[in-house]
């Protein structure tokens, strides 16, 4: 009894001991007035997040004021890691409202609606100035048209760096906004994608493409030194600068981009080939 | 939304420092006895926090970790303030307790007492004190913000206690 007495004495004598509700809060104004200063040095940017069941599947999303900044596909890859990334250059603030506009564009882009997508891009979360370079080169490949890895690389300045653009799509941190499902093998393959080749493949044939069971695409060949268009298997490609070609869905989109149609193929006379 | 469940995130940092910020002064002010030493260190706690944030995974961690940055920086004062006072005052005497010794406004004497018992405490049996009996910790708590199991955090409060108990 007289244990527990004496441990309720010291308890109070204790508290007493501490500082006082008027001490503590004038410390703190104090403290508040110099700390503003120094956090304005080095404030991370503040970013809304939320996840979203989406017409491409589970989505995570983060927008900042300069623009998106996260586009994650949940069900490939690693969430926790993305969350990790996103932390270390921003300040992530849980508030799905925020970025709900941003599914709805996704899902009138994919029921064929081609200005659906109205957002502005920031690619802070990208590694390094070349995937940088990459990404923003790959921005002006305009929606119904595709390039391949290779042009791209060429196009970035590196021509033998085909692999490394691979990467710089692989590691994309705002799919579907910034285009890399627009990137496609030399052989108009589809080839692979970060959310799986299925996504692309919708992707791709919201924008218009024909792509068959074999993951071919087919379109029409612009070749942007000479200004003409071609179809895929018309032998004046042969001489063509691979590096140069831009793949379209249709041959209006061509002619809109300011191409001729070739005088061998006539890429606008109906779907068959004259024999050459 | 479930998948807004399925992710977490601690709490914007600006919401960490309003929830925390007072139980962290209180608990520098007893751990430093010098007022302009606890403003001191109080905003540097925080300033590291803010750099580190990014490292910690989730909100429950929050209070401990900031305890532990807390403690960690009253500990490397302490060395300073040692290593100075040395050069100083070569004679050897820290003169730690007398500035814990120092206010006048003496209401009670055993208020004095008391704090001149818990300045002497070893450092760890002093930081788990103050956690336990201020700041509200659990023993978990506590642990995980001086780095050691949980039974040690217990032991140490209660071989402070024993030593305020005694020495009344």
């Amino acid at each position: 009894m007289k244990v527990v007495n004496s441990m309720r004495q010291l308890d109070r004598a204790l508290t007493d001991t501490g500082p006082s509700d008027a001490i503590v809060d004038g410390l703190l104004r104090k403290a508040h007035a110099q700390l503003e200063r120094k956090f304005a040095i080095m404030r991370r940017p503040e970013v809304a997040v939320g996840a979203f069941a989406s017409a491409l599947g589970p989505l995570m999303i983060a927008e900042g004021s300069r623009g998106l900044v996260l586009v994650h596909y949940m069900d490939c890859g690693d969430t926790d890691r993305q969350l990790e990334k996103l932390r270390q250059k921003f300040d992530p603030i849980k508030d799905p409202r925020a970025v709900e506009p941003v599914v709805r564009e996704i899902k009138r882009l994919l029921e064929g609606n081609t200005g659906a997508l109205t957002r502005k891009v920031d690619l802070s979360l990208v590694d390094s100035d070349f995937r940088r370079d990459a990404l923003q080169r790959l921005c002006e490949v305009p929606l119904g048209s595709v390039v391949t890895y290779q042009a791209l690389a060429a196009a970035t300045g590196a021509p033998n760096a085909q692999r490394a653009v691979g990467t710089a799509m692989a590691t994309n941190p705002i799919p579907v906004y910034v285009p890399c499902h627009r990137v496609v093998r030399s052989d108009c393959m589809v080839g692979n994608y970060g959310g799986g080749p299925g996504r692309k493949i919708k992707l791709l044939r919201a924008e218009g493409f024909e792509i068959d069971r074999g993951q071919r695409l087919h379109g029409v060949l612009g070749d942007r030194s000479t200004k003409y268009y071609c179809r895929p298997e018309c032998r004046s490609l042969q001489r063509a600068n691979r590096n140069k070609l831009l793949m379209f869905a249709d041959p209006a989109l061509a002619r809109r981009a300011g191409m001729r149609p070739c005088d061998l193929c006539r890429p606008d006379s109906g779907r068959e080939s004259p024999a050459n | 939304m479930g998948l807004n469940e399925s992710f977490r995130l601690p709490p914007p940092f600006a919401e960490a420092v309003q929830i925390h910020e007072r139980a962290i002064m209180r608990y520098l002010v007893r751990m430093t006895s010098d007022r302009d030493d606890a403003l001191d260190l109080f905003q540097e706690t925080w300033l590291r926090a803010y750099r580190a944030y990014p490292q910690l995974k989730s909100a429950d961690g929050l209070k401990p970790w900031l305890y532990r940055i807390a403690t960690n920086l009253c500990r490397n004062r302490a060395r300073d303030n040692l290593r100075r006072s040395r050069v100083l005052t070569p004679a050897g005497d820290t003169g730690d307790a007398d500035t814990v010794a120092a206010p006048a406004h003496a209401g009670w004497d055993g208020v004095i007492h008391i704090k001149r018992i818990v300045a002497k405490l070893p450092e760890k049996q002093r930081s788990a004190l103050v956690m336990r009996k201020f700041g509200g910790l659990d023993y978990g708590e506590i642990g995980a913000a001086l780095g050691c199991s949980n039974e040690s955090a217990r032991a140490s409060v209660f071989k402070a206690m024993k030593k305020l108990e005694t020495a009344k």
